[in-house]
Protein backbone atom coordinates (compact mmCIF):
# COMPACT_ATOMS: atom_id res chain seq x y z
CA UNK A 1 0.00 0.00 0.00
CA UNK A 2 1.15 3.37 -0.68
CA UNK A 3 -0.13 6.65 0.65
CA UNK A 4 0.75 10.05 0.52
CA UNK A 5 1.84 11.47 3.87
CA UNK A 6 1.29 15.35 5.16
CA UNK A 7 3.78 15.24 8.44
CA UNK A 8 2.67 18.82 9.49
CA UNK A 9 4.62 21.25 11.42
CA UNK A 10 3.76 19.75 14.98
CA UNK A 11 5.86 16.79 13.50
CA UNK A 12 8.87 18.16 12.12
CA UNK A 13 9.77 19.82 15.68
CA UNK A 14 8.29 19.48 18.95
CA UNK A 15 6.67 15.85 18.04
CA UNK A 16 9.29 14.83 15.91
CA UNK A 17 8.85 11.19 18.24
CA UNK A 18 5.57 10.61 16.38
CA UNK A 19 6.98 11.80 13.07
CA UNK A 20 9.68 8.77 13.40
CA UNK A 21 7.49 6.24 14.82
CA UNK A 22 4.97 6.39 12.62
CA UNK A 23 7.39 5.87 9.53
CA UNK A 24 9.08 3.02 11.36
CA UNK A 25 5.65 1.04 11.76
CA UNK A 26 4.68 1.75 8.54
CA UNK A 27 7.54 0.77 7.07
CA UNK A 28 7.11 -2.59 9.47
CA UNK A 29 3.48 -3.35 8.05
CA UNK A 30 4.60 -2.65 4.57
CA UNK A 31 2.60 0.54 4.10
CA UNK A 32 4.77 2.88 2.03
CA UNK A 33 4.56 6.98 3.14
CA UNK A 34 5.55 9.26 0.30
CA UNK A 35 5.82 13.06 2.12
CA UNK A 36 3.93 15.63 0.40
CA UNK A 37 6.25 17.58 -1.79
CA UNK A 38 6.58 21.25 -0.39
CA UNK A 39 3.68 21.04 1.83
CA UNK A 40 2.76 23.89 4.00
CA UNK A 41 1.20 24.60 7.09
CA UNK A 42 -2.78 23.86 7.27
CA UNK A 43 -3.36 26.61 9.11
CA UNK A 44 -4.01 24.56 12.31
CA UNK A 45 -6.52 26.93 14.59
CA UNK A 46 -5.20 30.30 14.46
CA UNK A 47 -6.31 30.21 11.01
CA UNK A 48 -10.04 29.26 11.42
CA UNK A 49 -9.68 32.03 14.37
CA UNK A 50 -9.03 34.98 12.09
CA UNK A 51 -9.25 34.28 8.76
CA UNK A 52 -12.28 32.15 6.92
CA UNK A 53 -10.26 31.97 3.70
CA UNK A 54 -7.42 30.96 4.53
CA UNK A 55 -8.42 28.62 6.81
CA UNK A 56 -9.59 26.76 3.80
CA UNK A 57 -6.81 27.61 1.16
CA UNK A 58 -4.19 26.12 3.28
CA UNK A 59 -5.60 23.05 3.79
CA UNK A 60 -6.80 22.81 0.17
CA UNK A 61 -3.30 23.76 -1.55
CA UNK A 62 -1.77 20.47 0.63
CA UNK A 63 -4.63 18.60 -1.07
CA UNK A 64 -3.68 19.86 -4.46
CA UNK A 65 0.02 19.23 -3.62
CA UNK A 66 -0.74 15.26 -3.06
CA UNK A 67 -1.80 14.91 -7.02
CA UNK A 68 1.15 16.22 -7.66
CA UNK A 69 2.90 13.70 -4.96
CA UNK A 70 3.15 10.50 -7.60
CA UNK A 71 -0.76 10.78 -8.61
CA UNK A 72 -1.62 9.52 -5.17
CA UNK A 73 -5.60 9.31 -3.96
CA UNK A 74 -5.24 8.57 -0.03
CA UNK A 75 -3.66 11.06 2.11
CA UNK A 76 -2.51 10.21 5.99
CA UNK A 77 -2.36 12.78 8.70
CA UNK A 78 -1.02 11.39 11.79
CA UNK A 79 -2.06 15.08 13.54
CA UNK A 80 -5.43 15.47 14.79
CA UNK A 81 -5.30 19.19 14.14
CA UNK A 82 -4.13 18.76 10.23
CA UNK A 83 -6.47 15.70 9.28
CA UNK A 84 -9.29 17.94 10.87
CA UNK A 85 -8.48 20.75 9.01
CA UNK A 86 -8.21 18.99 5.49
CA UNK A 87 -11.08 17.16 6.00
CA UNK A 88 -13.39 19.99 7.13
CA UNK A 89 -12.07 21.92 3.80
CA UNK A 90 -13.18 18.81 1.95
CA UNK A 91 -16.56 19.49 3.45
CA UNK A 92 -16.70 22.97 3.34
CA UNK A 93 -15.49 22.81 -0.59
CA UNK A 94 -18.53 21.30 -1.56
CA UNK A 95 -19.96 24.70 -1.95
CA UNK A 96 -19.10 25.86 -5.39
CA UNK A 97 -18.40 29.69 -5.21
CA UNK A 98 -15.88 28.59 -1.90
CA UNK A 99 -14.52 26.73 -4.10
CA UNK A 100 -13.91 28.61 -7.22
CA UNK A 101 -12.13 31.28 -4.50
CA UNK A 102 -10.29 28.54 -3.05
CA UNK A 103 -8.84 27.50 -6.63
CA UNK A 104 -7.76 31.40 -7.17
CA UNK A 105 -6.23 31.87 -4.03
CA UNK A 106 -4.19 28.32 -4.42
CA UNK A 107 -4.05 29.13 -8.74
CA UNK A 108 -4.05 25.30 -8.72
CA UNK A 109 -6.87 22.77 -9.43
CA UNK A 110 -8.83 21.52 -6.31
CA UNK A 111 -8.84 18.08 -6.34
CA UNK A 112 -12.17 16.27 -4.97
CA UNK A 113 -11.43 12.94 -4.90
CA UNK A 114 -8.44 12.95 -1.90
CA UNK A 115 -9.28 9.79 0.55
CA UNK A 116 -7.96 12.07 3.90
CA UNK A 117 -7.24 9.45 6.63
CA UNK A 118 -5.95 9.93 10.40
CA UNK A 119 -3.23 7.88 11.14
CA UNK A 120 -5.09 5.49 13.56
CA UNK A 121 -7.25 4.76 10.64
CA UNK A 122 -4.23 4.05 8.23
CA UNK A 123 -2.89 1.84 10.68
CA UNK A 124 -6.63 0.20 12.00
CA UNK A 125 -8.70 0.10 9.24
CA UNK A 126 -6.07 -0.41 6.24
CA UNK A 127 -3.28 -2.53 7.86
CA UNK A 128 -5.99 -3.82 10.58
CA UNK A 129 -5.90 -5.13 13.99
CA UNK A 130 -5.49 -9.15 13.14
CA UNK A 131 -2.67 -8.29 10.79
CA UNK A 132 -0.32 -6.20 13.34
CA UNK A 133 -1.67 -9.22 16.45
CA UNK A 134 0.43 -11.58 14.00
CA UNK A 135 3.45 -9.50 14.01
CA UNK A 136 3.82 -8.35 17.88
CA UNK A 137 7.26 -9.93 18.96
CA UNK A 138 7.32 -7.93 22.49
CA UNK A 139 3.70 -8.33 23.89
CA UNK A 140 2.70 -5.09 26.14
CA UNK A 141 1.44 -7.33 28.75
CA UNK A 142 1.20 -5.36 32.06
CA UNK A 143 0.52 -2.06 30.81
CA UNK A 144 -2.65 -1.14 31.27
CA UNK A 145 -3.30 1.90 28.80
CA UNK A 146 -6.13 4.56 28.86
CA UNK A 147 -6.69 5.45 25.02
CA UNK A 148 -6.76 8.90 24.62
CA UNK A 149 -8.68 10.91 22.04
CA UNK A 150 -8.98 14.73 22.24
CA UNK A 151 -11.38 16.45 20.51
CA UNK A 152 -10.52 16.41 16.91
CA UNK A 153 -9.56 13.05 15.81
CA UNK A 154 -13.52 11.72 16.13
CA UNK A 155 -15.35 15.63 16.66
CA UNK A 156 -17.39 16.59 14.67
CA UNK A 157 -18.75 13.53 13.13
CA UNK A 158 -20.63 15.11 10.03
CA UNK A 159 -17.05 16.10 9.03
CA UNK A 160 -14.68 13.28 10.26
CA UNK A 161 -16.84 10.77 9.44
CA UNK A 162 -16.99 8.47 12.02
CA UNK A 163 -19.60 6.65 13.49
CA UNK A 164 -18.36 6.13 17.43
CA UNK A 165 -17.24 9.93 18.11
CA UNK A 166 -18.39 10.10 22.05
CA UNK A 167 -16.89 6.97 23.04
CA UNK A 168 -14.40 5.63 20.02
CA UNK A 169 -13.00 2.07 20.64
CA UNK A 170 -10.66 2.09 17.37
CA UNK A 171 -7.34 2.97 19.62
CA UNK A 172 -8.39 0.45 22.35
CA UNK A 173 -8.57 -2.04 19.65
CA UNK A 174 -5.36 -1.58 18.48
CA UNK A 175 -3.32 -1.37 22.04
CA UNK A 176 -5.49 -4.42 22.83
CA UNK A 177 -4.09 -6.30 19.40
CA UNK A 178 -0.55 -5.41 21.00
CA UNK A 179 -0.89 -7.50 24.03
CA UNK A 180 -1.84 -4.24 26.60
CA UNK A 181 -4.74 -3.44 28.54
CA UNK A 182 -7.15 -1.26 28.27
CA UNK A 183 -9.25 0.77 30.67
CA UNK A 184 -12.85 2.16 30.70
CA UNK A 185 -12.62 6.00 31.62
CA UNK A 186 -14.29 8.96 31.10
CA UNK A 187 -11.87 11.86 30.03
CA UNK A 188 -11.04 9.91 26.39
CA UNK A 189 -12.50 12.29 24.13
CA UNK A 190 -12.53 15.26 26.55
CA UNK A 191 -10.35 18.62 25.43
CA UNK A 192 -6.95 19.23 26.88
CA UNK A 193 -7.15 22.68 26.05
CA UNK A 194 -4.60 22.21 22.80
CA UNK A 195 -5.08 25.57 21.23
CA UNK A 196 -4.85 27.40 24.14
CA UNK A 197 -1.12 25.91 24.88
CA UNK A 198 0.72 28.91 24.47
CA UNK A 199 -1.58 31.50 25.22
CA UNK A 200 -3.72 30.61 28.23
CA UNK A 201 -1.39 28.17 30.11
CA UNK A 202 -4.24 28.49 33.13
CA UNK A 203 -6.56 26.63 31.00
CA UNK A 204 -4.58 23.98 29.93
CA UNK A 205 -2.93 22.73 33.25
CA UNK A 206 -7.01 22.72 34.85
CA UNK A 207 -8.07 20.46 31.79
CA UNK A 208 -4.95 18.37 31.33
CA UNK A 209 -5.06 18.11 35.14
CA UNK A 210 -8.63 16.73 35.08
CA UNK A 211 -7.69 13.96 32.03
CA UNK A 212 -4.42 12.95 33.93
CA UNK A 213 -6.64 12.34 37.46
CA UNK A 214 -9.50 10.38 35.60
CA UNK A 215 -7.35 8.19 33.80
CA UNK A 216 -4.80 7.37 37.01
CA UNK A 217 -8.16 6.53 38.82
CA UNK A 218 -9.39 4.50 35.86
CA UNK A 219 -6.23 1.94 37.35
CA UNK A 220 -4.29 3.38 33.85
CA UNK A 221 -0.71 3.27 34.45
CA UNK A 222 -0.14 5.14 31.09
CA UNK A 223 -2.17 6.95 28.12
CA UNK A 224 -1.65 6.72 24.34
CA UNK A 225 -2.38 9.49 22.22
CA UNK A 226 -2.61 10.42 18.81
CA UNK A 227 -2.48 14.17 18.35
CA UNK A 228 0.97 16.22 19.18
CA UNK A 229 -0.59 18.76 21.04
CA UNK A 230 -2.84 16.14 22.68
CA UNK A 231 1.20 14.67 23.51
CA UNK A 232 2.35 18.05 24.24
CA UNK A 233 -0.22 18.98 27.15
CA UNK A 234 -0.21 15.47 28.62
CA UNK A 235 3.58 14.79 28.62
CA UNK A 236 5.25 18.00 28.84
CA UNK A 237 3.03 20.05 31.01
CA UNK A 238 2.75 17.39 33.94
CA UNK A 239 5.66 19.07 36.48
CA UNK A 240 4.48 22.44 36.24
CA UNK A 241 0.22 20.87 36.56
CA UNK A 242 2.07 19.03 39.93
CA UNK A 243 3.42 21.89 41.67
CA UNK A 244 0.47 24.59 40.35
CA UNK A 245 -2.17 21.49 42.19
CA UNK A 246 0.01 19.79 44.26
CA UNK A 247 -0.49 16.73 43.02
CA UNK A 248 2.30 13.96 42.17
CA UNK A 249 1.34 12.42 38.07
CA UNK A 250 4.38 10.75 36.84
CA UNK A 251 2.38 8.88 33.66
CA UNK A 252 3.90 7.86 30.83
CA UNK A 253 2.48 8.99 28.07
CA UNK A 254 2.49 7.73 24.42
CA UNK A 255 1.94 8.00 20.69
CA UNK A 256 -0.18 4.76 19.73
CA UNK A 257 2.90 4.32 16.93
CA UNK A 258 5.33 4.60 19.85
CA UNK A 259 3.33 1.13 21.54
CA UNK A 260 3.07 -0.21 17.74
CA UNK A 261 6.48 -0.03 17.59
CA UNK A 262 7.25 -1.21 20.86
CA UNK A 263 5.35 -4.55 20.07
CA UNK A 264 6.94 -4.96 17.23
CA UNK A 265 10.53 -5.36 18.29
CA UNK A 266 11.86 -2.10 17.56
CA UNK A 267 13.63 -0.31 20.18
CA UNK A 268 12.66 2.60 22.87
CA UNK A 269 15.41 5.12 21.56
CA UNK A 270 14.78 4.63 17.47
CA UNK A 271 11.59 5.11 18.19
CA UNK A 272 11.97 8.58 19.51
CA UNK A 273 10.50 7.59 22.95
CA UNK A 274 13.43 8.67 24.95
CA UNK A 275 12.52 12.46 24.21
CA UNK A 276 9.49 12.31 25.86
CA UNK A 277 9.41 15.01 28.91
CA UNK A 278 7.86 12.48 30.97
CA UNK A 279 10.25 9.82 31.55
CA UNK A 280 8.79 6.60 30.49
CA UNK A 281 12.71 4.70 30.40
CA UNK A 282 11.80 3.64 33.87
CA UNK A 283 8.64 2.33 33.04
CA UNK A 284 9.28 0.41 30.25
CA UNK A 285 12.61 -1.23 31.93
CA UNK A 286 9.92 -2.38 34.40
CA UNK A 287 8.06 -4.12 31.66
CA UNK A 288 11.26 -5.59 30.01
CA UNK A 289 10.59 -3.59 27.24
CA UNK A 290 13.54 -1.62 26.76
CA UNK B 1 -26.90 33.95 34.35
CA UNK B 2 -25.47 37.12 34.23
CA UNK B 3 -28.13 39.98 34.77
CA UNK B 4 -28.05 42.90 32.23
CA UNK B 5 -29.87 45.94 33.04
CA UNK B 6 -32.51 46.87 30.34
CA UNK B 7 -31.30 50.32 30.29
CA UNK B 8 -27.20 49.29 29.20
CA UNK B 9 -28.53 47.10 26.51
CA UNK B 10 -27.84 47.53 22.93
CA UNK B 11 -29.42 46.13 20.18
CA UNK B 12 -27.95 45.40 17.15
CA UNK B 13 -30.46 43.17 14.45
CA UNK B 14 -27.96 43.28 11.57
CA UNK B 15 -25.44 40.95 14.00
CA UNK B 16 -26.97 37.25 13.52
CA UNK B 17 -27.35 38.38 9.88
CA UNK B 18 -23.49 39.16 10.05
CA UNK B 19 -22.85 36.22 11.59
CA UNK B 20 -25.41 34.31 8.75
CA UNK B 21 -23.29 36.09 5.99
CA UNK B 22 -19.63 35.21 6.53
CA UNK B 23 -20.77 31.76 8.30
CA UNK B 24 -23.97 30.31 6.74
CA UNK B 25 -24.76 29.48 10.35
CA UNK B 26 -28.40 30.10 11.31
CA UNK B 27 -28.42 31.29 15.08
CA UNK B 28 -32.15 31.61 15.42
CA UNK B 29 -32.27 27.76 15.21
CA UNK B 30 -30.99 27.90 18.99
CA UNK B 31 -33.59 26.58 20.90
CA UNK B 32 -32.13 27.27 24.36
CA UNK B 33 -31.90 23.85 25.32
CA UNK B 34 -27.92 24.38 27.45
CA UNK B 35 -26.84 21.30 25.82
CA UNK B 36 -23.59 23.18 24.36
CA UNK B 37 -23.31 24.58 27.63
CA UNK B 38 -23.36 21.57 29.79
CA UNK B 39 -20.94 19.92 27.59
CA UNK B 40 -18.61 22.88 27.69
CA UNK B 41 -14.93 22.08 28.45
CA UNK B 42 -14.00 25.34 29.25
CA UNK B 43 -17.11 26.61 30.59
CA UNK B 44 -15.58 27.87 33.92
CA UNK B 45 -13.37 29.89 32.33
CA UNK B 46 -16.30 32.22 30.87
CA UNK B 47 -18.45 35.17 31.44
CA UNK B 48 -21.36 33.88 29.66
CA UNK B 49 -22.20 30.10 28.70
CA UNK B 50 -22.28 29.14 25.03
CA UNK B 51 -25.95 29.00 25.26
CA UNK B 52 -26.38 32.67 25.92
CA UNK B 53 -24.20 33.70 23.80
CA UNK B 54 -26.45 31.95 21.20
CA UNK B 55 -29.04 34.15 22.69
CA UNK B 56 -27.16 37.31 22.78
CA UNK B 57 -26.50 36.63 18.77
CA UNK B 58 -30.17 36.29 18.57
CA UNK B 59 -31.18 39.30 20.31
CA UNK B 60 -28.33 41.29 18.76
CA UNK B 61 -26.83 41.75 22.15
CA UNK B 62 -23.29 42.80 20.81
CA UNK B 63 -21.80 44.18 23.91
CA UNK B 64 -22.21 41.09 25.73
CA UNK B 65 -21.43 38.99 22.83
CA UNK B 66 -18.18 40.50 21.87
CA UNK B 67 -16.76 42.37 25.25
CA UNK B 68 -16.94 39.36 27.50
CA UNK B 69 -14.19 36.85 27.82
CA UNK B 70 -16.41 34.28 26.50
CA UNK B 71 -15.80 33.90 22.78
CA UNK B 72 -12.37 34.39 23.45
CA UNK B 73 -11.86 31.08 26.01
CA UNK B 74 -13.87 28.71 23.54
CA UNK B 75 -10.82 26.16 22.46
CA UNK B 76 -12.57 24.87 19.20
CA UNK B 77 -13.05 21.35 20.84
CA UNK B 78 -16.28 20.61 18.58
CA UNK B 79 -17.86 19.09 21.53
CA UNK B 80 -21.22 21.91 21.48
CA UNK B 81 -21.38 21.68 17.59
CA UNK B 82 -21.15 17.51 17.81
CA UNK B 83 -24.15 17.84 20.23
CA UNK B 84 -26.29 20.12 19.24
CA UNK B 85 -29.98 18.95 18.37
CA UNK B 86 -30.50 22.29 16.17
CA UNK B 87 -27.69 20.92 14.09
CA UNK B 88 -26.14 23.97 15.05
CA UNK B 89 -22.03 24.53 14.10
CA UNK B 90 -21.67 26.82 17.53
CA UNK B 91 -17.94 26.28 17.63
CA UNK B 92 -17.76 27.80 13.90
CA UNK B 93 -20.40 30.80 15.20
CA UNK B 94 -17.74 31.58 17.58
CA UNK B 95 -14.68 31.36 15.07
CA UNK B 96 -17.33 33.93 13.17
CA UNK B 97 -17.43 36.05 16.36
CA UNK B 98 -13.68 36.36 16.67
CA UNK B 99 -12.91 36.93 13.32
CA UNK B 100 -15.72 39.97 13.48
CA UNK B 101 -14.08 41.03 16.93
CA UNK B 102 -10.20 40.99 15.32
CA UNK B 103 -11.85 43.18 11.88
CA UNK B 104 -13.24 45.50 14.35
CA UNK B 105 -10.82 45.83 16.47
CA UNK B 106 -13.35 45.22 19.46
CA UNK B 107 -11.16 45.25 23.16
CA UNK B 108 -12.06 42.47 25.29
CA UNK B 109 -10.21 39.96 27.61
CA UNK B 110 -8.73 38.04 24.95
CA UNK B 111 -6.18 35.68 26.30
CA UNK B 112 -3.25 37.11 23.59
CA UNK B 113 -5.35 35.11 21.14
CA UNK B 114 -5.30 37.90 18.35
CA UNK B 115 -1.82 38.52 19.01
CA UNK B 116 -1.16 34.78 18.26
CA UNK B 117 -2.90 34.24 15.32
CA UNK B 118 -1.46 37.47 13.75
CA UNK B 119 1.81 35.95 14.44
CA UNK B 120 1.04 32.54 13.43
CA UNK B 121 -0.25 33.67 10.15
CA UNK B 122 2.40 36.02 9.45
CA UNK B 123 5.12 33.25 9.68
CA UNK B 124 2.63 30.81 7.39
CA UNK B 125 2.86 34.32 4.96
CA UNK B 126 6.49 34.53 5.08
CA UNK B 127 8.15 30.87 5.71
CA UNK B 128 5.65 28.56 4.83
CA UNK B 129 5.41 26.30 7.99
CA UNK B 130 4.61 27.30 11.80
CA UNK B 131 8.07 27.63 13.14
CA UNK B 132 7.15 26.81 16.92
CA UNK B 133 10.35 28.12 18.48
CA UNK B 134 10.14 31.48 16.80
CA UNK B 135 6.52 31.95 18.10
CA UNK B 136 7.19 31.19 21.56
CA UNK B 137 9.53 33.49 21.74
CA UNK B 138 7.71 36.58 19.92
CA UNK B 139 4.30 35.59 21.69
CA UNK B 140 6.16 36.07 25.38
CA UNK B 141 7.90 39.25 24.04
CA UNK B 142 5.19 41.37 22.75
CA UNK B 143 2.56 40.28 25.27
CA UNK B 144 5.49 41.30 27.91
CA UNK B 145 6.46 37.87 29.85
CA UNK B 146 9.86 37.17 27.70
CA UNK B 147 10.50 34.41 30.37
CA UNK B 148 7.41 32.30 30.19
CA UNK B 149 8.15 28.11 30.02
CA UNK B 150 11.43 29.25 29.73
CA UNK B 151 12.28 26.12 31.70
CA UNK B 152 9.85 23.64 29.65
CA UNK B 153 11.57 25.48 26.63
CA UNK B 154 15.19 24.12 27.49
CA UNK B 155 14.03 20.87 28.59
CA UNK B 156 12.27 20.30 24.97
CA UNK B 157 15.48 21.97 23.42
CA UNK B 158 17.65 19.42 24.61
CA UNK B 159 15.59 16.38 23.48
CA UNK B 160 15.39 18.02 20.37
CA UNK B 161 12.09 19.08 20.24
CA UNK B 162 12.44 22.32 19.04
CA UNK B 163 14.45 23.45 15.97
CA UNK B 164 16.42 26.93 16.82
CA UNK B 165 16.12 27.90 13.18
CA UNK B 166 13.24 28.26 10.85
CA UNK B 167 12.89 25.82 7.54
CA UNK B 168 12.24 28.23 5.08
CA UNK B 169 9.95 26.23 1.98
CA UNK B 170 8.98 28.17 -1.33
CA UNK B 171 7.93 31.25 1.10
CA UNK B 172 6.76 32.55 -2.54
CA UNK B 173 4.06 30.30 -2.81
CA UNK B 174 2.68 31.10 0.56
CA UNK B 175 3.04 35.01 0.00
CA UNK B 176 1.28 34.81 -3.20
CA UNK B 177 -1.87 33.17 -1.67
CA UNK B 178 -2.15 35.39 0.89
CA UNK B 179 -1.82 38.40 -1.69
CA UNK B 180 -4.57 37.29 -4.28
CA UNK B 181 -6.61 35.76 -0.79
CA UNK B 182 -6.44 39.42 -0.02
CA UNK B 183 -7.30 40.70 -3.61
CA UNK B 184 -10.32 38.43 -3.66
CA UNK B 185 -12.16 39.97 -0.62
CA UNK B 186 -11.76 43.65 -1.51
S1 LIG C 1 -27.19 22.97 21.94
FE1 LIG C 1 -27.94 24.11 20.14
S2 LIG C 1 -30.13 24.45 20.53
FE2 LIG C 1 -29.21 23.80 22.46
S3 LIG C 1 -28.76 25.74 23.52
FE3 LIG C 1 -26.90 25.13 22.41
S4 LIG C 1 -27.05 26.15 20.42
FE4 LIG C 1 -29.06 26.23 21.35
S1 LIG D 1 -16.13 24.42 20.93
FE1 LIG D 1 -15.87 26.10 22.38
S2 LIG D 1 -17.91 26.62 23.09
FE2 LIG D 1 -18.05 24.62 22.09
S3 LIG D 1 -17.87 23.16 23.78
FE3 LIG D 1 -15.80 23.48 22.94
S4 LIG D 1 -14.91 25.16 24.17
FE4 LIG D 1 -17.13 25.14 24.55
Amino acid sequence: MKLAYYPGCSLHSSSVEYDISSRKVCAALGIELVEVKDWICCGSSPAHQCDDLMSVALPAKNLALVRQTDDLKQLCAPCASCYSRLKVTQQRLTDNDLKKDVETVIDMEYPEDIEVLHMLDVVVEKAGTETIKEKVVKSLAGMKVACYYGCLMTRPPKVTGKKQFENPTQMESLVEALGAETVDWNMKTFCCGAAFALTKTDVVLELTRKILADAESSGANAISVGCPLCHANLDGRQTQINSKFKTNFHIPIFYFTELMGLALGIEAKELGILKHLTDAKKFLNERALV
Amino acid sequence: MKVVKQENINLDSSFAQEIAKLSGENVFLCYQCKKCASGCPSRMFMDSTPTELMRYAQLGMVDEAMKQNTIWYCVSCQTCSTRCPQDIDIAHVIDTMRIIGQQKKIQSDNNKLPLFNRLWMTMIKYMGRAYEAGLVASLNLFSGTPTKDMVLGMKMMRKGKLKLWPSFRKPFATMKMFSRAKKLKK
